[in-house]
């Protein structure tokens, strides 16, 4: 008896242990961007290596929400990736649903061409894209991004809804049609509110996604006045100093938004995938 | 559907853009915020002087301003001033996107004014002038007092021996180095100052054509600054130091010394006493000589630019004694007017470093030779893989320079067949 | 319309925005890029682009770089891929049963991979620096490192920092996919075998395992694909460096891209990585195939 109940506290202790790991593992490099954030200029390199600085200051933070860019490059990222976010999710959830309901002819190409759009490297159709969209405007704009981003994320959006959809069972849109409604009606009256958490997890999936992009915001985009903060941030790299300060106070501010997203999505994608998970 | 009607809304609005005044595009790309202020000025003064003028400033960030004027241009987005780096000046004109600025020097005022430098530099390529520089960089040796002081050394080093001596004494101090080495991206000045030095000339070509970065003078000059490396008198990361990397290594006195041109003062200024550090002149190699690398940027005008002469206006408002002066106090470059030597904002006591090396006649600014194609891939890639391969003792010195003898023979071949049309 | 045309036809307009936006932007830009390949095309020089066929392949063949960025490409994949499976699994599993502050944990723990990729890089560039970061001291105090030194700079360790980052910002993609996949096992069968007399370890091998093994191999080759071709921490990190001892072939693609301009030759390199891409996913296909069909 004495040995069991042993056993289960040190499995239990043991756990314990392991997720703190896990979790100090995580948050570690947050808190470094946090403290060099917080750290005054000349106490950058000398104090580098410490814990926490001997004097805080807000400067950076000041600095960056009145003196610089990077309130715009914020409004732009957020206008970008939240267009993005709703435009993927649209378009996955209708492709999700196809390959979840239907068997069609050339579905295999589909699912196929959707694998190979996530199998190179971008970096070969930055100047292919840069010729398709010049004539048409959408360079230099944020439109051109959220085109190209929506256009990046949609397949991995697919197969995720795709899962989310699997969970339903079919015989509820049956049931409806045979009802009277036609399938769309039934997909957006009885289905799509059933998705919802599926629906959040993916929007937030590729809304994180959008965020981070770094390579077509800086190479499509050049004006000041539609670059998103991935690019903005490495003007903070000039040609004659970096601004360490700044820029991790602009990089602990951008993080904020999407931090509290994922934080509120992560529990759906689990929920969502773990059902979806049954059936695929 | 959102395409169509983006589409629709655009052919409505082209008429209308068109319709509007003259717009420039102005393209920097050695971007800081206090530059692209003294651009806004300038452009305002501009602006006033031509009503109906707009003039809109694109700012690239340096880091990744190579690759992002290349896809603009090549895909057609065309500014119609960029600032140009030497480095890039044959890459451009040399594939003939640059409009020759000769027909607009003929009639100008100003051009007797300007040193005979800035018109030789400014025709680099093809005898042409595909450019109009606004100053010059001229390398020269920061090194830190207070270590100097530390170490019980009281002057700077006059002669390579001397640095090297230096070095080694300071080296000593505990968490101190002796050499700010840039072994990463931008290095290469520094292996042509250390090599022309050493080799005790700075002809980059035989009369033949074939590189002199192969004969022995050069591979020991090379030799030289890798011993220096590998027997611990530069730190041991600086073997990917870019130029932040040295700036930062510089100021935080974990090396005394480097070479720098003036625009490092902007930085350095900031974050250092002014007593801490000082300019010297570049030392002297074993022939008595110094050879200091000379760089320099300038306006150009892009050839397929629909309104050349507008400008050129704009390029002359930016470059004309009074905006060359207001700008080089943002950008720190040495002047390329001869009357602007006098000028008080180059009276300073730092900037004493550069003239007594521009006076002296044993110092030899060494241009470096950026005319020729394919130098941006060189300078960027070439080398900085090479030289860490050396420093890193995985290449002898005499297989580096090899290599990169072969490069600079091949594009001195390219070179002879000529700009094209 | 005729109503049994415009059933046969609806799923096709279901999936066709989709369709449409990734060939538009993705494919018609991928043949294009690919067939650079075989052009000899420099950025910017206007006389450029004759066809030369294979030459740009047979290059490839000399050229060190390509091999060396070939082999840095396989350890970087496999040593991430391998790590971030390791430990992503773990964490699935101790987030498997539910405890107190469970919600919290979970939303922290994957809390790394909402931060930006080039962000982590340089967060873990300066980790990496002696002089501002306390990794080398602590890998120093450790008995791992000689000297607390910057690993970026070392030809030999330089590919663990990138990795490391890598790591950090990839667990929770494969503790949040493996996490969902074992809550997707019903708990009758862990008490069947538990009856059984199975232990902890013998019920992970015989139950857990091969429940999980059609998502293990999905995941983790969607995931093998895209981290070879994720070069955006190495080139905030190291630009490939030092010595090319960090470049992989997507760096190399836009290295040769965008600083060589050489798009003809960066297309060829990268037709190459795609080709080798397809051929490792086929692979795994047909291996779960075979693994279902035994199953």
């Amino acid at each position: 008896m004495n040995k069991t109940a042993t056993h289960i506290i040190g499995a239990r202790v043991l756990h314990a242990l392991a997720l703190a790991a896990f979790v100090a593992f995580a948050l570690f490099p947050l808190f470094w961007l946090l403290k060099v954030s917080l750290t005054p200029d000349d106490l950058m390199y000398g104090e580098g290596v410490r814990l926490w600085p001997s004097r805080v200051t807000l400067d950076h933070y000041g600095a960056v929400l009145r003196h610089s860019q990077f309130p715009l490059f914020f409004r732009n990222s957020l206008i970008v990736s939240a267009a993005t976010g709703l435009l993927a999710t649209a378009a996955a959830s209708a492709a999700g649903y196809a390959f979840s309901r239907f068997r069609f002819r050339g579905k295999a190409w589909v699912v196929g061409v959707m694998l190979i759009s996530q199998m190179f490297p971008l970096v070969i159709i930055v100047a292919p894209i840069f010729r398709l969209l010049a004539p048409l405007g959408l360079t230099n704009s944020l439109t051109g991004l959220v085109l190209v981003y929506t256009a990046f994320n949609t397949p991995f959006a697919a197969f995720l809804m795709q899962s989310f959809f699997e969970a339903i069972p079919k015989d509820l849109e049956e049931a409806a049609m045979m009802d009277g409604a036609t399938r769309f009606q039934a997909l957006r009256r009885v289905i799509l509110p059933l998705t919802l958490p599926g629906l959040a997890a993916t929007g937030g999936f590729v809304f994180t996604a959008a965020w981070s992009e770094l390579l077509f915001s800086l190479m499509l985009n050049s004006s000041t006045a539609v670059s998103t903060f991935p690019a903005g941030l490495l003007g903070f790299v000039s040609k004659f100093s970096v601004d360490f300060g700044q820029m991790m106070a602009a990089g602990v501010l951008a993080l904020l938004p999407v931090g509290a997203f994922f934080l509120l999505i992560q529990r759906y994608l689990v929920q969502g995938l773990t059902a979806g998970a049954v059936k695929g | 559907m959102m395409l169509k009607r983006l589409l629709l809304t655009l052919t409505l609005l082209l008429p209308a853009v068109t319709a509007r005044a003259e717009e420039l595009r102005l393209v920097e790309v050695l971007s800081s915020p206090e530059r692209t202020e003294t651009l806004k000025r300038l452009v305002t003064g501009f602006e006033a002087r031509h009503p109906g003028t707009h003039v809109e400033i694109t700012s690239l960030a340096w880091g990744s301003a190579f690759e992002k004027l290349a896809t603009m241009v090549a895909a057609g987005d065309i500014p119609d001033v960029v600032e140009m780096p030497d480095r890039w000046l044959s890459l451009y004109a040399g594939n003939g996107q640059l409009e020759s600025l000769e027909p607009y020097l003929a009639r100008w005022p100003e051009t007797q004014g300007l040193n005979d430098r800035a018109l030789t530099v400014a025709r680099s390529v093809a005898d042409t002038a595909y450019m109009l520089p606004y100053g010059f960089y001229l390398r020269a040796l920061y090194y830190n007092k207070a270590v100097f002081r530390q170490a019980g050394i009281a002057e700077p080093p006059k002669t390579l021996e001397e640095l090297r001596a230096d070095a080694a004494r300071i080296a000593q101090l505990p968490g101190k180095s002796g050499y700010c080495l840039r072994g990463g991206p931008g290095g290469l000045n520094g292996w042509v100052m250390f090599g022309a030095s050493i080799a005790g000339g700075n002809a980059f070509f035989h009369e033949d054509g074939t590189s002199t970065l192969n004969d022995p003078g050069w591979v020991a000059g090379t030799s030289w600054l890798i011993d220096l490396y590998q027997k611990g008198l530069a730190p041991k990361d600086s073997v990917n130091w870019g130029f932040n990397e040295v700036v930062a290594g510089f100021y935080t006195g974990a090396c005394a010394m480097v070479d720098q041109d003036p625009d490092a003062l902007i930085a350095l200024k900031a974050r250092m006493k002014a007593e801490d550090f000082g300019v010297a002149p570049w030392p002297k190699g074993p022939n008595g000589k110094a050879y200091p690398t000379l760089g320099f940027a300038g306006w150009s005008i892009f050839k397929r630019s629909t309104h050349k002469d507008l400008a050129w206006d704009l390029v002359v408002a930016l470059n004309d004694p009074a905006g060359n002066l207001a700008w080089n106090q943002q950008t720190g470059a040495l002047p390329i007017y001869t009357a602007a030597a006098h000028d008080p904002l180059y009276a300073g006591a730092i900037y004493q470093g550069w003239f007594a090396e521009l006076a002296d006649p044993d110092v030899v600014p060494t241009l470096m030779p950026t005319y020729l194609p394919g130098f941006a891939y060189f300078a960027d890639s070439l080398v900085v893989r090479s030289s860490q391969q050396a420093l890193l003792g995985q290449i002898s010195p005499t297989t580096m320079n090899k290599q990169w003898a072969a490069y600079l023979t091949k594009a001195r071949r390219k070179q002879a067949e000529g700009v094209k049309p | 319309m005729s109503r049994a045309l415009a059933l046969k036809l609806e799923p096709y307009f279901y999936a066709a925005p989709s369709l449409l936006l990734i060939a538009a932007i993705m494919l018609v830009p991928l043949v294009t890029g690919l067939s650079y390949a075989f052009h000899d095309l420099i950025l910017l020089d206007p006389l450029s682009g004759d066809f030369v066929g294979l030459d740009h392949f047979r290059e490839m063949l000399d050229d060190d770089g390509f091999w060396t960025a070939l082999r840095n490409t396989v350890v970087w994949t496999a040593v991430s891929v391998a790590l971030q499976f390791t430990f992503g699994l773990i964490l699935a599993l101790l987030l498997n049963r539910p405890f107190p502050g469970r919600g919290l944990v979970q939303a922290l723990v994957f809390l790394p991979w909402a931060v930006p990729g080039f962000l982590s890089g340089l967060t873990w560039a300066w980790l990496f620096n002696p002089v501002i970061g306390p990794l080398p001291h602590w890998l120093h105090g450790l008995g791992l490192l000689a000297t607390p030194e910057n690993i970026l700079s070392d030809p030999y360790l330089a590919l663990w920092g990138p990795i490391a980052a890598n790591v950090w910002w990839g667990i929770p993609f494969f503790a949040i996919t493996l996490l969902a996949a074992l809550q997707s096992i019903p708990k009758d069968i862990y008490e069947a075998a538990a009856m059984d007399g199975a232990g902890p370890l013998l019920r992970f091998r015989r139950v857990t395992l091969p429940l999980l093994a059609p998502t293990i191999a999905i995941t983790v080759m969607l995931r093998t694909v895209w981290v070879a071709n994720f070069a955006e921490l190495i080139v905030v990190m190291t630009k490939g460096g030092p010595a090319d001892a960090t470049q992989i072939l997507s760096s190399y693609i836009f290295t040769l891209a965008f600083q060589r301009l050489d798009f003809g030759y960066a297309s060829a390199v990268a037709a190459v990585l795609l080709l080798l891409l397809l051929a490792y996913a086929a692979a795994v296909m047909v291996l779960r195939h075979a693994m279902t069909e035994r199953a």
